[in-house]
């Protein structure tokens, strides 16, 4: 849903993420490297931003990336963790390793869009409004921030999934 | 020779997820680095783990990496003289 519209997609799970990023962006092959929690973050905020029709792409230090979640990068974890489990079969993967923090997928998105301002990632127990908004708002208070793109990313699986994003922008 | 080739330009399509690229994309004597692939330097870590993991290949010194990543022929070369595996 965007803006209270569906967006047209195929594909069961983290597919549709795939398919997603084939119909609505297709020109950023790093989205293939990234992790789920990764793939999730960026497919929602180039879903927002494409909509809101800023000029993009320009450095700007007026935006915060601010995003909560729950399960943390426990899908990137549990892959990485695979990789060195055996201990016959000990190849720790770099490439997985790196996603092995959530805050990285603010990191993917500060990258693609050139922000170079707050960026933050929050674990909580749940989807908790008043801490969430208390976060956001405490962004503000840096008066270099004009603007928030933030909201709840979490990723625990490639069938467990949820995204709500939105930007913040200040009166 | 010819086969390790493709078989190398397979492996560095699945290792480093280069999702849209195809092995006949590769040039087998173009630079791995700094040419139309895109690749970064996780994805030179990630090239020195597979040299491991299929061949039995320790790169000790990771300046090494440079030479030996100059081109999947040079890679191709490097695997056929020092593989154990």
């Amino acid at each position: 849903m965007l803006n209270g519209h569906c967006l047209e997609t195929s594909g069961n799970g983290s597919e549709m993420l795939t398919d997603a990023y084939r119909r609505y962006v297709g020109d950023y092959p790093k989205f293939f490297k990234m992790d789920g929690l990764s793939r999730l973050g960026f497919i929602a905020s180039e879903l927002i931003l494409q909509r809101l029709g800023e000029e993009r792409f320009t450095p700007r230090t007026d935006r915060a990336v601010i995003l909560f979640n729950r399960s943390g990068s426990i899908e990137a974890d549990v892959h990485y963790q695979s990789t060195i489990s055996d201990p016959d079969n000990f190849f720790p993967s770099p490439s997985v390793f790196v996603y092995t923090l959530p805050n990285i997928v603010t990191g993917e998105i500060a990258i693609r869009n050139k922000y170079q301002g707050e960026t933050s990632f929050f674990v909580l127990e749940h989807e908790d409004q008043p801490t969430i908004q208390a976060m956001i708002e405490a962004s503000f208070e840096d008066e270099g921030t004009t603007s928030v793109l933030a909201g709840w990313v979490d990723y625990t699986d490639a069938h467990h999934f949820e995204a709500r994003m939105k930007i913040i922008i200040k009166e | 020779m010819e086969d390790l080739v493709l078989e190398l330009k397979k492996d560095i399509i699945e290792s480093l997820n280069l999702e849209d690229v195809k092995p006949e994309d590769i040039d087998a004597d173009e630079p791995l680095f700094g040419s139309g692939l895109g690749l970064d330097s996780i994805d030179a870590l990630e090239l020195i783990v597979l040299l491991e993991r299929k061949y039995g290949i320790k790169l000790k010194d990771p300046n090494k990496g440079k030479e030996v990543f100059k081109s999947v022929n040079v890679m191709a070369q490097f695997i056929t003289d020092n593989r154990t595996k």
